[in-house]
């Protein structure tokens, strides 16, 4: 019977789960039986049954129980932490409400980033095929850099589905922007002006636009189909039942046609980079096109469906060639790229993928970051600076046995409890400002509340917890109770730095933040008052449509009649986002070697005396003058490309023919101040111009608009009158960087609350902790003002600091910004001087009113209070 | 207040630990239950059996003396409180008087029908 004992195992396993107060007894008990049991039937089947007597141990009754006198203690911690936390919170007002305040609005600031970030990165991949999309793109070989184009060749899908195995479908497809809005006519001679866009009939199947009704691989086969957006169809037909069949009229200036609507689709998705009401087939574009689908010409976008986990690094090498196998001449090299990536990653430069709207994705990441941290150290600060509050409490707790963790858990665990609250502050409030939140940044956020938000609010909530508390808690955790416990703490020198330099940290980023915004709304401002090389105010651009477009010059002559127009003319180029360009012009001494692009601005006559270019050599187009068709125009930038010398009156060879320059016109911007003023030119060109530009004598607009409508309708009575301000269209180029200046003016001004939140907090402590101080010196006959010197002193010098080490690096962050750009404003030094004064002047004005309270309080009772 | 019905289990257990007096604690109540009945118990259902009866107020227990035969540990007996011994009378009163009510029984008359 010596070797008869239960497995220690079991044993050990028993003591842990039972409830102290019977173990003895029931291992007592299970001892006993097992060794009747060992005798009687031997000691393998005891084992055994001793296993099953343990295991059926495990029932309520015997197993350590979590609540009554038997209490885990890590439950009773936090119920205890807990009250502890409220309490501190009720008898700390102050600091309580700074720190909710300023982590409340911290988190608010990285929720709302969180949802404008979420939403961008889930533009464009909604389409269930996305992770087969891709884009084909060409990077032009010009004068030595690489150009990259979103604009295809019309017949490169076709070529890349015959010819590259991995490419199983390749479709074309034309971009809605390039039309303007087109008018559809119903039977009923209602006419609404949509956009829309020509694309190959296997669309729907490649790109998820959910069809309500048709077939995604059907809708599009006869050319004269048109399949058109849910909206559409009710604002055309009242309805989207039975409309299939239904005949449209259908324009595109002088072209129209009757199409069957064959289809409709759900209206396409905010985030969706493509926007479009309506599609037509590609066969009809192509039918306006002509004998222009060929290796030189650049008038599709081409997407293709590659194969599954198909190395697009691989493909791009193998593509590269593609076209120049094809045609030798060409100086494109075409590649592909995921489709979902062109809406955050649509810049190359010289080839190479460089950024794009990423950049204000992780620009906007790391501010919200920022702002969260800078509402931790707040809670850090004030958590150390007030130790003093909680040293008798530490004390108390480490002689009574409570270890380091215990307390470092018990900081976390009410920095975590505070961030919570505050998380639901910022939750209302993220609520309640969400509408001005999409209006300032033009989106349809919506705050659902899915698995996906509330797991990024819960990462959120821990990492601010944790970081806010950490510091406080090591810091608070580690006092000595002997010491504390006799009122000997000591501030050290290192934890005076710790926490000046986190102060230092704060302003230094508020200062960065206010030279940013002062820089960027400089710039911004810049780029729209810049002169561009024309006058833009009091230009009205409308597209040449429905009847107007048959009878172009003679709608146009009209115009020119009208009081309160000073000139009109048209155009086939858009004047702000730019058009047609061409390579296919040779001069005397062009190297052969060198691709150049030139901008191609068909115009008519009086077009440049109205847009307001100067003509500075020769002349410019003139109707007394028939044989002008045969003549061009170049801007300065493209002669001192060509290298010509006494220019105008030599010939230069276009597209195959003879042409001669008559005039060369000042550089003006015809493309984003983003671009350099690029090689253009203007030439005669009359009929198929789509734009009618008309400059309006300044302080009559309103008289001379009506006139215009007039006169608009006498031609198109069935349709609106739509029409752009020059100007107004130029400023929305910029809406991307006003939304980046305007919200990163929200996101300074909230940091430097919330930085000076947390230096207030300071202030109230220091002038507290110093009041005995205080109190003496002016007993002893300091002046008030010395006091304030005394007491600002030290704040002086942290946010001097702060500025000096900002002000360099903000010059270097905010010159990285400036090189997007290729007009920009200089950096002037007051930028740089005027933020940090601002920072200070802040500083000041928050730290005032304690200073002034400390340095003109009465002595007396400063020193009575004891 | 604690439940204080008496279970089928409950009943037999207390009267066991009224049985073995001195004896009473879990291995032999077990013990003893498993020869008089002819069924086998796990000893946790009779510990949770008798925990469930002390706490409500049936029972009492104290730690007995240490023993060789146990490695040295000590026995919890259990005995019954006059609460619990009231509660047992109860139960075999209620039950008395339900079987004086039974017609055949308490007549004598019981007929077993074979079908």
């Amino acid at each position: 019977m010596n070797n008869s004992s239960p497995s220690k195992f079991l044993l050990k396993f028993f003591r842990w789960f039972c409830d102290p107060n019977l173990v003895e007894g029931i291992e007592g008990d299970l001892m006993e039986r097992f060794e009747l049991r060992a005798a009687k039937i031997g000691h393998r089947a005891a084992q055994r049954k001793f296993a099953k007597d343990v295991f059926q141990l495990i029932r309520p009754g015997i197993i350590k129980s979590f609540t009554g006198n038997q209490k885990l203690n890590l439950l009773g911690m936090l119920q205890h932490n807990l009250l502890i936390s409220f309490r501190s919170f009720l008898r700390y007002k102050s600091s309580f409400f700074i720190n909710l305040i300023g982590l409340s609005s911290g988190l608010a600031c990285a929720i709302f980033i969180y949802l404008w970030v979420q939403d961008e990165r889930s533009t464009d991949r909604f389409h269930e095929k996305n992770d087969q999309l891709v884009q084909v793109m060409l990077h032009h070989e010009e004068s030595g850099t690489l150009n990259t184009q979103e604009d295809t060749q019309g017949i490169l899908a076709a070529a890349l589905e015959e010819d590259v195995p991995e490419i199983i479908t390749a479709i074309q497809a034309t971009p809605s922007f390039w039309f303007g809005k087109m008018p559809l006519t119903n039977e009923e001679n209602v006419a609404i002006k949509a956009s829309g866009k020509f694309v190959d009939y296997r669309y729907f199947e490649l790109f998820s636009f959910p069809l309500i009704q048709g077939d995604a691989s059907s809708v599009l086969k006869a050319q004269e189909n048109i399949v058109i957006s849910e909206s559409l169809a009710l604002s055309l037909f009242g309805t989207t039942d039975n409309i299939i069949g239904k005949t449209l009229d259908w324009q595109l200036l002088h072209f129209n046609m009757p199409v069957q609507v064959s289809g409709v689709f759900k209206d396409v998705p905010k985030n969706s980079t493509e926007e479009f009401d309506f599609v037509l087939s590609f066969e009809i574009f192509r039918g306006i096109v002509g004998d222009g689908l060929h290796w030189g010409n650049y008038n599709a976008l081409t997407y293709a469906l590659v194969e599954k986990n198909t190395d697009l690094e691989l493909l791009n090498e193998k593509l590269a060639p593609f076209v120049k196998n094809k045609v030798e001449w060409s100086n494109v090299i075409p590649f592909v790229r995921p489709y979902a990536d062109r809406h955050l990653y649509g810049k190359y430069e010289n080839g190479v993928q460089s950024g794009g709207r990423i950049e204000y994705v992780k620009l906007f990441t790391i501010i919200s970051i920022f702002i969260v941290l800078i509402a931790c150290i707040n809670f850090m600060n004030l958590s150390t600076a007030k130790a003093s509050r909680k040293t008798k409490e530490v004390g108390v707790k480490k002689a009574i046995g409570a270890g380091k963790g215990t307390l470092i858990f018990q900081y976390l665990q009410e920095s975590l409890l505070l961030t919570f609250i505050s998380a639901l502050f910022a939750l209302g409030l993220v609520a309640l400002l969400l509408p001005q939140f999409n209006q300032l940044t033009s989106k349809a956020i919506e705050l659902s509340f899915d698995a996906q938000l509330l797991k990024g609010l819960l990462i959120i909530i821990l990492l601010t917890g944790l970081v806010a508390g950490s510091y406080p808690a090591f810091y608070l955790s580690g006092f000595k109770p002997a010491e504390v416990l006799k009122s000997r703490i000591k501030t050290s020198l290192g934890e005076l730095w710790v926490r000046k330099g986190l102060v230092v940290f704060q302003f230094s980023l508020s200062v960065i933040l206010i030279v940013s915004v002062l820089v960027i709304s400089e710039q911004i401002n810049y780029v729209q008052n810049k002169n561009l090389g024309y006058n833009k105010v009091n230009l009205v651009l409308f597209a040449s449509e429905g009847k107007i477009a048959s009878d172009l010059s003679g709608f146009v002559d009209q115009v020119n009649n009208i009081p309160g127009v000073i000139q009109a003319s048209c155009t086939g180029h858009d004047i702000i986002k730019g058009g047609n360009y061409t390579t296919d012009l040779n001069w005397e001494g062009k190297n052969p070697e060198v691709e150049t692009r030139f901008a191609n601005m068909g115009v008519d006559y009086g077009f440049i005396e109205t847009l307001g270019v100067d003509i500075i050599e020769g002349r410019s187009f003139s109707s007394e003058l028939v044989s002008d068709s045969s003549k061009i125009i170049f801007n300065e930038k493209a002669i001192e490309v060509m290298g010509i010398e006494d220019p105008v009156g030599k010939k230069v060879k276009l597209w195959g023919r003879d042409v001669q320059i008559i005039g060369i016109a000042k550089d003006f911007h015809f493309e984003s101040l983003h671009e350099p003023v690029t090689p253009l030119f203007f030439l005669l060109e009359r009929g198929l111009l789509r734009n009618i530009l008309v400059r309006i004598e300044g302080g009559q607009e309103r008289g001379a608009l009506e006139r215009l409508e007039d006169k608009y309708k006498e031609f198109n009575p069935e349709l609106t009158f739509d029409y752009a301000f020059l100007d107004q269209s130029y400023a929305q180029q910029y809406a991307a960087e006003e939304k980046v200046s305007s919200l990163a003016k929200y996101f300074s001004g909230l940091t430097i609350i919330i930085s000076c939140l947390g230096l207030f907090g300071l202030a109230v402590f220091t002038t507290e902790t110093r009041s005995k101080e205080i109190g003496i010196r002016k007993v002893l006959g300091a002046s008030s003002l010395s006091i304030i010197k005394l007491v600002s002193n030290d704040f002086n010098k942290i946010v001097g600091l702060a500025i000096i080490i900002s002000l360099p690096l903000s010059y270097f962050l905010i010159s990285e910004w400036l090189k997007g750009f290729a007009y920009t404003i200089e950096l002037k030094t007051w930028y740089f001087i005027g933020s940090g004064l601002l920072a200070l002047l802040v500083a000041w004005l928050t730290i005032g009113l304690q200073t002034f309270k400390a340095a003109f309080s009465n002595p007396v009772q400063r020193l009575r209070s004891e | 207040m604690k439940e204080t019905k008496l279970g089928d289990f409950e009943e037999t257990l207390l009267l066991l630990v009224g049985i073995l007096d001195k004896e009473a604690y879990a291995f032999k109540i077990a013990e003893e239950f498993e020869s008089q009945t002819q069924r086998a118990v796990s000893i946790g259902a009779v510990h949770s059996t008798l925990n469930r009866l002390s706490e409500k107020g049936f029972l009492t227990s104290e730690m007995g003396e240490a023993t060789a035969e146990r490695g040295g540990r000590r026995k919890r007996i259990y005995s019954i409180t006059a609460h619990g011994e009231r509660v047992l009378k109860e139960s075999r009163d209620f039950k008395l008087s339900l079987w004086n009510q039974y017609p055949a029984f308490a007549t004598g008359k019981l007929n077993f029908i074979f079908e």
